[in-house]
């Protein structure tokens, strides 16, 4: 296995891992989210700047729970792709050795249609392989936006938490758990996107 | 790679193995190619390692196109585990393989083979006119084992069952049973765990009518010496490590 095939085998399964520490902040933030409104609640008038923040909270987080878990679904499809692009490249090399090793031989020729139709394949597959990397791309991408949508509404929270007078520190705590979750969020899903960019157009 | 033909006839059969380019710390095997004149079976064509020289080799006999079958008398990665590779060349292809290990077999990859399974009683491969009788040799030592007969060419391809550790450089052929018979002992009493399979397979190989005895790795036995074989092995007690 080559240098560069291990990189993506490892590439590949970081995704899944990265991807499942998103899944469990993305919880938090709904978890956070339903909290927040609790109080909120208890609140009243005092915090009435942020109750719709709490709803907005809590759908950013289920939109990025459903994103990732079709992302994760997607990073299997890649994983398979790359399991498949290995085993064509093994046996076009393997091919090639063999028409090299069998020069002479009577039906030598023979190898030729062998050697071709898996040099095709796995050029398809490397194709294959980088259209699904720029796709995958995109719905990272997606996921970086809800977080910094996350932390923007983070940074209002704390302005609203401090018009809630007594509930200024349970809400002032909401925000920073949003803001922390947004932070973890982004950081992973950015490194599972430098760790595939390279093969978008490698 | 050395290739021998072993008989010639209506058909042929090839041996082929010593293979010089094997790297060093994998087990040496002898391949063997049932050839007719438009088909051409591969037995036991080997490990993942062993495809190339093996492919390269084969092509000095039949062209690609006509290699249509393929047999691995059991599971283990040097009797088949290049089946993914093989699966990948050849478009038109059977595996002959113990029906107990389909499952296994196929996470070698095979996907355009298909897949023939042996029943535990054994069975036929129909090669054009040649008829090769799949012989039951369970638990020797793979519970689910298969040996080839050929009728026509009087050659019992018998797996591991005469297996023994050799040089690379070495006859292909025993030369001299007695000296041999120490490169065999370990081999079957390790690695055959029943004596009464052993006893059922014996019986069932003396009703044979058999010139060459060949195993899956070392020296072939011809002639006087398959009996000798027969009766040495008779009186070996096999599975010995427990």
């Amino acid at each position: 296995m080559t240098n560069q095939t291990k990189s993506q085998f490892i590439a590949v399964a970081s995704i899944t891992s990265e991807l499942s520490a998103v899944m469990v902040v993305a919880k938090e933030i709904s978890l956070a989210a339903a909290n927040a409104k609790a109080i909120a609640f208890r609140a009243g008038d005092k915090a009435k700047g942020f109750q719709p923040i709490t709803d907005f909270i809590n759908e950013l987080a289920k939109e990025t729970i459903e994103l990732v878990t079709n992302i994760n679904i997607y990073a299997l499809v890649l994983y398979r792709l790359t399991v498949n692009e290995f085993q064509k490249t093994t046996a076009y090399n393997k091919f090639e050795a063999a028409a090299k090793m069998a020069e002479g031989a009577v039906y030598a020729k023979s190898m030729q249609d062998p050697v071709d139709q898996a040099k095709l394949s796995m050029q398809d597959c490397q194709r294959q392989f980088k259209r699904d990397v720029s796709q995958l791309l995109g719905q990272l991408e997606a996921v970086m936006h809800h977080a910094r949508a996350a932390r923007v509404i983070a940074a209002n929270s704390r302005i609203e938490a401090s018009q809630a007078g007594e509930y200024l520190q349970s809400l002032q705590a909401v925000a920073e758990s949003v803001d922390k979750a947004a932070h973890t969020i982004h950081d992973n899903v950015q490194r599972c996107r430098i760790a595939l960019s390279i093969y978008r157009n490698s | 790679m050395k290739m021998t033909k072993i008989y010639e006839g209506s058909h042929q059969w090839i041996m082929f193995g010593r293979d010089e380019g094997k790297p060093n710390n994998i087990i040496d095997t002898n391949q063997y190619v049932v050839r007719t004149p438009n088909r051409c079976l591969l037995l036991d064509p080997g490990g993942a390692e062993l495809f190339a020289p093996m492919m390269a080799a084969v092509l000095h006999h039949a062209p690609v196109d006509q290699i249509t079958d393929l047999f691995a008398s059991h599971q283990d990665p040097d009797v088949i585990s290049s089946l993914g590779l093989w699966d990948q060349a050849l478009t038109n292809a059977k595996l002959h393989a113990p029906a107990i290990w389909e499952g296994f077999l196929r996470h070698y990859s095979c996907e355009s083979i298909e897949y023939v399974p042996i029943p535990d009683n054994g069975g036929t491969i129909k090669l054009e006119s040649v008829e090769l009788q799949l012989i039951p040799a369970h638990y020797l030592h793979s519970s689910g084992n298969f040996h080839v007969y050929d009728p026509q060419a009087k050659i019992l391809m018998s797996g591991d069952v005469g297996a023994a550790i050799e040089a690379p450089d070495s006859p292909i052929f025993v030369d001299n049973f007695a000296a041999h018979v120490e490169k065999m002992r370990y081999w079957h009493q390790r690695w055959m765990p029943s004596n009464q399979a052993k006893r059922v397979w014996i019986e069932r190989v003396r009703n044979l009518d058999i010139d060459i005895l060949a195993p899956q790795h070392g020296r072939m036995f011809k002639g006087d010496d398959v009996k000798r074989f027969l009766d040495w092995f008779d009186a070996l007690q096999v599975g010995i490590a427990v």
